[in-house]
This record gives C-alpha cells, structure tokens and sequence, in this order.
C-alpha cells in the first residue's frame, strides 16, 4: 500500500438545505432542514487504480466526486487528493485531479471542438506551439482529430463524452474523476470509453481513475477495486477480482444485500 | 499534478485573451447581433434628436451641461448603457454560465474566481464600450452632437472611479445571482431607479426637491454630471471636484464589500452545492 492514497476521505459528510416553499419559510423562518447526501463517508484510493463507485441513484456518488473536485464543500471530515486537503487547500487539489464532467452542456455548443479545448488549454495555463501540441495530441488520443473543426453541437453523445476526456486531461492530473461516462451511450461508444478509460488512461498513462457508476457489468469487468455506496457511506469495498470472483451474478448478489442492508437501517 | 500549468500562467493576459477569443468567435456566429445593435443606436439617436427639437436651446436647467437637450440626452443615454453593462455585465455572465451548464468546468480550472468572473465578461464590457463610442459617433456625424473643449482629466478622473464603483455594484449583483439565482435587487433597484432619479434624460434639478435628496444617494447622478460637465461644457478638473469625491466616496465603500461578498457567495454556494443550479 503506498505511503500517499490518490484520494482520501474520512468520515466525510454532507448535508444539503432542504429546499422550502414560501408558506414554509414564513412559518418556520428559523427552520434549518438538510437532507445527508454523506454519512461519515470513509474512502481510500490507491495510486494508478481504477477504481469503481458503485451505488444507486441518490447514494452520494456525485456528491463526493464534486467535493474531490473541490465544487462543494464538505460539511464534516476530511478529504484530500494527492495529499491536498480539497477544502484547506483547493487550489492544488484542482491541480491534482481532472474532473471530465460527462455534462453535455458543459461545453460551448457554437465553438468546434478544437475551439472548446483552445479556450480550456488556455485556462489550464497552457500557451503558444506547446497548447496546439497537447490538443492535437489529445485530440488524436481521443479519435476526434477528424472532426476537431467541427461545431460542438453536431456531436454524438459519444463524440462529446469523448471531448470531456479530452478537456480533463489537458491539466495533466495524475487523478482522473469521471461521473458516469457511459450513460445514455450506445452499447459500442460506451465499451469504446470503457477500454479508453481503462486501457489508455490507467493502462497505459498510470492515472487513477475514480469512476463513479450503477452499472454492475462495468464495474465488475473494468475496474481493480469496488466500493458499494449507499445512503451516504461505503457499504463494502475491496478487489474486483475478489467482489466479482463469482461473475456478474455474484457481484450483483452482493451488491443487493450490501443496498438492501443500509436501506433496512433508520 | 499539474504539468505545465502553473498559478502565474493561469491568471494573466493570456487567460484574458482566452476569454476574449471565446466570447468573439461566439459572438461571430451570431450574424444579426451586430446590425440590430447598430440599428439599436441610430433609432436612439433620432429619437432624442426629434425629442430635442420641442426643448428650447438654452433652458436654464440644462446651463451646466452646455445648454443643449440633444447633448445631454445622447451622453446620458450613451454613458448609461454603458454602465448598465458594467453594474449588471457581471450578473449576466454568472447567471448565463449556470444556464449554459458551463460555470462547474470553469470553475475547476485553476484560475481563481474572480479572474473568471471578469474574463467572462470582458467581450461584453469592451463591446459596450464601442457601442457608447460608435453612439456618440453617430451622434456627431448624423445630426450634430457638439462636444465643448473636452476636458480630458476630468473624464479620465470620473470615468476610472466610475468603473470601480459600478465593477463593484456588478460583483454585488454576481454574488447575489451565485446564491440566489434570479431576482437581482441590486439591477432592479439601481436599474430602475437611476433611469429616474439619476439624470439620464433630464436634468436632476427639474426634480421636486422631496425626491430630488434620492439622486444624491445615486453614483449614476454623478458619474453623468462629472462626464457632461468634462464632455459638453468644458469644464476644468476643480469644476467636477465635487463629482470625483462623491464617487471616490462610494468606491471606497463598495469595493472592498463587494470583494467580500461575493467570497462570501461563492462559499455558499460550495457549502449549499448550487454552484451550478439555475
């Protein structure tokens, strides 16, 4: 186990206000109710892992992944990337990970893709011959090299999940945090992103990558380790290769009970 | 860890530059703006011109400012626009990357906030910019607006602390528009009630004294008496003195709050997890 976890949580935790109506607010001006979206959330990630979040919706996936990427901050515990701790020091943590957000409308839809990076390039500290080297080497990583001129919003879904990898690996993180990528993708860009994540980036690059997901198969067929989340906390973690030794069924099994555990708690 | 990015890189002119080049080619693809906007300008103009004939030359409320309701009304209009964008420019960028969906992949760039927050509204600021330069313009060419022996300190000295002053209105509006999304007061307020109250198409004084106390409360009123006084009747620096503490006044007041609220902002909204809500 190395001595510095790429990512660390411990005893995280995170309310978020209750949205109230006005009859509420007048009511009860003084009310202050949260919903726990993490419950003393404990997380270790170990350097060039991949390293699979598995949870039903609403179980704090996004949640922590945000807070790593230093977009909420966390209201008890701790957590850290690469050593920074992402609330005492965000801005390093920022420097640590790349957060691919898999939101579509992240980009600028009436700039080409090459336009889209040019302008995240820059922002990433990147200047002159050395940016348009690192977009077209990233472009052709990504496949799209092809259809670089083109506008963002005549991209597939595909295309454009595919730019997002692209956008977070301009910092050159060594901690990759990805949110769902394969959702609502046809079976083949989704395997396409799957080997990419996990042949390219951990593979080959030696990045670690925090994938959060609620897909069983992928989890079971492309990450090193496994943690179940659900209800705000790690349920069970460990290898894939041990979590998933029994095939798909086994792991969905273990999956159920592990949900179906926290969920029968108060 | 960060490769060649470092934090001296990411917070310079290359990154204002970025945003520029974002914002024009955008802006490019949106063929009509440009000509609406023009149109825009020489409607106004006309319309002040036509209006300025039924307002007799010399009426004693417009002495101060050169005597002439046409110029008044063009600088008042002109420079109101602009700082319309300058109090509100900011708010708009915020709110339009929270509809857009692109405020969260700003936002976890290592550029500090505040160096986005005005990035993204440069193109916008510098548009309006040349917008109040092509009015005016137009204004001189097409129907005789006539600027007096133009005081050049005196615009410099009220036009830079009439930026820090509305900059500051406009960092308010943005960290209002953080937490709460929509329903700016300070636009609504300042907006609104400089149209009235703030001398933008008639003089303050013709206002009943009971309301007239408002203006005073208003950077709008003087940052349009100091700039018609440098612009139209050629008034010296002692002249707009008045003008130029009332403003400074009001920066060093709404500066560094403004700076303070919108830290305050930005960590509610981390805290709340709305930063990219709308």
């Amino acid at each position: 186990m190395s001595a510095t976890p790429a990512i660390l949580a411990e005893c995280l935790v995170k309310r978020y206000p209750v949205f109230r109506g006005f009859r509420d607010l007048v009511r009860r001006p003084f009310d202050r109710r949260t919903v726990t979206a993490l419950d003393g959330l404990d997380l270790r990630v170990d350097p060039g892992r991949v390293f699979c979040l598995l949870g039903p919706n609403g179980a704090g996936k996004t949640t922590l992944i945000k807070i790593l990427a230093t977009l909420v901050l966390p209201d008890g515990g701790r957590a850290a990337v690469d050593g920074h701790d992402v609330a005492r020091d965000p801005a390093r943590a920022k420097g640590a990970v790349g957060y691919a957000v898999g939101e579509e409308r992240s980009f600028y839809w009436r700039l080409t893709g090459r336009e889209n990076l040019e302008f995240f390039a820059a922002l990433y500290g990147l200047r002159g011959p050395a940016r348009s080297r690192r977009i077209a080497d990233l472009l052709d990583l990504v496949g799209l090299e092809a259809s670089a001129d083109l506008r963002f919003n005549a991209y597939s879904t595909g295309m454009r999940q595919m730019l997002a990898f692209a956008r977070a690996l301009l910092a050159e993180a060594s901690i990759l945090l990805v949110d769902e990528p394969t959702r609502s993708l046809d079976p083949l860009a989704a395997d396409r992103i799957r080997s990419f994540l996990r042949g390219e980036l951990a593979g080959r690059q030696g990045k670690t990558v925090l994938w959060a997901t609620h897909d069983l198969g992928e989890a079971a067929d492309f990450a090193d380790d496994i943690a179940v989340i659900s209800r705000g906390s790690i349920r069970l973690s460990g290898p894939a290769a041990s979590l998933a030794a029994g095939g798909r069924a086994a792991l969905r099994r273990t999956y159920e009970q592990a949900v179906e555990e926290s969920e029968a708690k108060p | 860890m960060s490769g060649s990015a470092g934090p001296d890189r990411t917070s310079g002119a290359g990154v204002f530059r970025a945003f520029l080049r974002r914002d024009l080619r955008e802006a490019l693809t949106y063929k009509f703006s440009f000509v609406s906007s023009i149109t825009g300008i020489l409607l106004s103009s006309a319309t002040f011109y036509f209006v300025a004939k039924l307002v007799p030359s010399g009426a004693p409320s417009l002495g101060p400012f050169g005597g002439d309701y046409f110029s008044f009304a063009v600088v008042g209009v002109a420079f109101a626009g602009l700082l319309g964008m300058f109090q509100e420019g900011l708010a708009a960028v915020v709110r339009s990357a929270q509809l857009s969906g692109t405020l969260e992949a700003l936002l976890v760039t290592p550029v500090p906030v505040p160096v986005i927050l005005f990035g993204s509204s440069l193109y916008s600021l510098a548009f309006q910019v040349a917008r109040t330069a092509v009015h005016l313009g137009v204004a001189m060419a097409l129907f005789g607006l006539a600027l007096g022996r133009v005081n050049v300190p005196g615009v410099l000295a009220v036009g830079v602390l009439t930026v820090l002053c509305f900059l500051s209105v406009g960092v308010l509006s943005a960290s209002f528009i953080l937490v709460y999304k929509t329903g700016n007061p300070f636009s609504w307020v300042l907006g609104t009630v400089s149209g009235l109250l703030g001398g933008v198409v008639f003089p303050v004084s013709l206002l009943p004294p009971w309301i007239r106390w408002i203006s005073s409360l208003l950077p709008v009123t003087y940052a349009l008496d100091g700039m018609r006084k440098s612009l139209l009747a050629s008034a010296s620096l002692a002249d707009v003195l008045p003008d130029v503490a009332a403003l400074a006044a009001f920066a060093a007041v709404l500066l560094p709050l403004s700076l303070v609220a919108f830290r305050l902002a930005v960590r509610k909204a981390k805290r709340d997890g709305t930063l990219s809500h709308y």
